[in-house]
């Protein structure tokens, strides 16, 4: 009677072609774009976009540009910027991971030559990107390195003799010609953050945002799943013979979904404004225009989902594979300056990143509405084509 | 019979399905206050007709007129559907039920409430009006799925098997209702697999076979002329019988129910008929005579198709 009751579940896994395709091919597509994103961390090849920046006369770091711009874990975005504020204004635009500011030698005032610049949503793309130049530096310019450290000695030992002096030319000439190298470059890079100072409330920002994007696909995609237990019922048969019937269906759940995702990403950010102090109230107006995209976003391509899918099996496999690759490509899960190039462009199409970007923009970058229009313009254009999509295909459905 | 009291009028009606041509000019008029039964084998065209008539499959020929419109979505809806599965919110009350379907029907929320109202009177439905359908039993569900599809009054209403699945209380009940909407003016087009409800219900009923209406008429004269009064003489068997009993009976002009464990004859010499039985040796479980009614004529129009197949193919 077991075997029997296997056989009938593995026999309607079988005759329905489209569940089978999913269930067997989403765990593979799944793996193979988590395995892309975990296995650039875990091999030190975390692609960062960075913004590169130089002050006057600070010639000597010429051929240190050369080796960040040929290094091929950094891409380097842009010419070479001469102040350092367009350097950090590109930062907080999160056009870029992380930027670098080359001060050059700065004398005894103990101001390190380099100056990295994080977002403060971002605090590891500042690390990782310190720690890549000290290895470049050590690796490919150990003079550079010695030097720097004997300017920062020099004022504290009350200055070197002219021996010491030719012993340290000798072996600065050494290191820059590859005879000898240096293990550590120490009191090369500072870091610091731009935009706003409040750090905590950028990484909380990005988290709810990406928090509540992933909850309004899943709860959406469930919800619109309704669709299809109305056409098995026969209620979209009873619909048919009212004038625009499958429109009326598809725009009150629509309707209903898009509520339902404001209502779940109020309650979100309410808590990170109550708990973590997050500026909601004062951003109110674009804030509620950025749910409002995403929630719209959301519906319709639930809708849209479950319009196509013939069975509730097959809807929960695609549902499944949708809300999964958004989320992950997209940066729900993972942010997504810690993934491969490929990716990071690939995710700049997900409903994930545009509602991520749009909300940093409004509660913690603070911009302009019109700066967050190829956002916003990109979750409601999902909406609308998606939506539209699900009015087609329900109308098709009827007719026979 | 097109005239201004027609609730629907389909004209020469053909319609395909790809290649495969499922109605073949269908010609069918239902007058305001009359029940049409659309009786049919499965395959028969059932479902294809009430489909076109819906606006959901485009004929390839003919013409359909609902209440004077065209069910093409364009104008208001002149239909009212009652699908054969329950077709309602399970976790929504018989009331909120009602006030959705109504809404949807294009009534305004005011009308919606009267016609909600108007419905309890007719199906009464007061005493459990705030149950959750998925609470109610089967006759029930009925109930509301039926009502759910008249709160706009449309001229035509189509019931697609409405009372399969309910006890015989449920099914009086659900008669009574389908009989008072015809009283109110409605056109029913009843779809049934029940010979005996159509008999019952309709004032006139239709015989579609392989997509073709090939008899059409009240019943008591389809009856009168396929039988010309001729009585009809029944036998029941406990269990299929072998190829030669059967085809001793059939060479007596017995033809066989579709179960083939009930055998009819209709003709003058019935009551010869006992002996006849006895003297084959056969032992049935039950004979008895009566009036033929739609299922007699609908085997014997099958059979008479059968013969036309065979003869067609030879």
């Amino acid at each position: 009677m077991i075997i029997s009751m296997l056989r009938v579940m593995a026999l309607s896994l079988v005759r329905d072609r489209g569940a089978l395709v999913l269930s067997f091919l989403l765990p593979p597509a799944i793996f193979v774009i988590f395995a892309a994103i975990f296995s650039a961390t875990a091999n030190d090849e975390l692609p960062l976009k960075v913004a590169l920046g130089k002050g006057n006369n600070v010639e000597a770091w010429d051929r240190f540009e050369e080796v960040l711009r040929a290094e091929p874990s950094l891409r380097i975005v842009g010419a070479t910027a001469l102040d350092p504020k367009d350097v950090s204004r590109q930062v907080e635009q999160g056009t870029v991971d992380a930027g670098l500011f080359i001060r050059g030698e700065t004398g005894g005032d103990k101001v390190p030559p380099l100056l990295v610049l994080t977002e403060p949503g971002k605090p590891l793309a500042g690390g990782i990107l310190s720690g890549k130049i000290r290895s470049l530096i050590t690796a490919e310019m150990p003079d550079m390195a010695l030097s720097t450290t004997v300017l920062a000695i020099e004022p504290l030992i009350g200055g070197l003799t002219p021996a010491q002096t030719e012993r340290l030319e000798t072996a600065t000439a050494a290191l820059a010609t590859g005879d000898r190298n240096l293990d550590e470059a120490q009191d090369l890079v500072e870091t610091a953050f731009v935009g706003p100072q409040k750090r905590h409330n950028a990484a909380v920002t990005y988290c709810a945002g990406a928090v509540a994007i992933l909850f309004l696909l899943f709860s959406s995609m469930q919800s619109a799943a309704v669709l299809i237990d109305e056409r098995n019922s026969g209620i979209l048969d009873r619909i048919a013979v009212v004038p625009r019937g499958p429109e009326i269906v598809v725009h009150g759940k629509f309707l209903f979904l898009v509520a339902q995702g404001v209502i779940q990403a109020s309650l979100i950010f309410a808590t990170a404004a109550g708990f973590y102090g997050v500026d909601v109230i004062g951003n109110l107006g674009l804030w509620l225009l950025v749910t409002l995209a995403a929630s719209m976003a959301a519906a319709g391509l639930a809708l849209a989902a479950a319009a196509t899918c013939t069975t509730k099996q097959q809807a929960q496999a695609v549902t499944t594979f949708i809300v999964l690759v958004c989320s992950a490509v997209g940066g729900s899960m993972v942010p997504r300056f810690m993934m491969p190039l490929w990716l990071q462009d690939l995710g700049r199409f997900t409903p994930n990143a545009w509602a991520i970007e749009a909300y940093q923009g409004t509660l913690w970058r603070g911009e302009a509405l019109t700066e967050m229009l190829p956002e916003l313009g990109g979750l409601l254009g999902l909406a609308a084509l998606s939506t539209m999509y699900a009015v087609s295909v329900s109308k098709r459905r009827l007719r026979v | 019979m097109a005239g201004g009291d027609a609730a629907l009028t389909v004209r020469n009606l053909s319609a395909h399905y790809g290649s495969r041509q499922v109605l073949h000019g269908v010609d069918l008029c239902i007058q305001v206050g009359e029940i049409f039964g659309l009786l049919g084998r499965n395959g028969a065209g059932k479902t294809s007709l009430v489909r076109a008539i819906c606006g959901r499959l485009a004929p390839s020929a003919g013409s359909i007129s609902v209440g004077g419109n065209r069910p093409d979505g364009a104008s208001v809806p002149s239909i009212g559907l009652v699908p054969q599965d329950i077709a309602l919110y399970p976790a929504l009350t018989i009331q909120e039920n009602l006030e959705v379907f109504g809404r949807l029907s294009g009534l305004s929320r005011k009308a919606t409430r009267l016609a909600i109202e108007e419905a309890i009177d007719v199906a009464h439905l007061g005493e459990r009006l705030n149950d959750r359908v998925d609470h109610l039993s089967g006759g029930w569900k009925r109930r509301v799925n039926i009502v759910a599809a008249m709160l706009h009054k449309p001229a035509l209403l189509i019931l697609d098997e409405p009372t399969v699945g309910v006890d015989v209380d449920a099914r009086n009940a659900l008669h009574r209702m389908i009989q008072m909407l015809r009283r109110d003016g409605t056109g029913i087009l009843l779809v049934t697999h029940d010979l005996q409800q159509a008999e019952l219900l309709c004032d006139r009923v239709g015989i579609l076979l392989n997509g073709r209406l090939v008899l059409q008429g009240a019943p008591k004269m389809l009856l009168e002329t396929a039988f010309s009064g001729r009585g009809e003489f029944i036998i029941e068997f406990a269990e299929i019988l072998l190829d030669g009993q059967a085809r001793t009976l059939r060479d007596m002009g017995f033809m066989a129910n579709e179960n083939r464990l009930s055998w009819h004859l209709v003709g003058d010499r019935t009551l010869d008929c006992f002996a006849d039985v006895k003297r084959a040796g056969l032992d049935p479980r039950e004979m008895h005579f009566r009036q033929p009614g739609l299922d007699s004529l609908f085997l014997w129009l099958s059979q008479q198709q059968c013969e036309y197949a065979s003869e067609g193919v030879a």
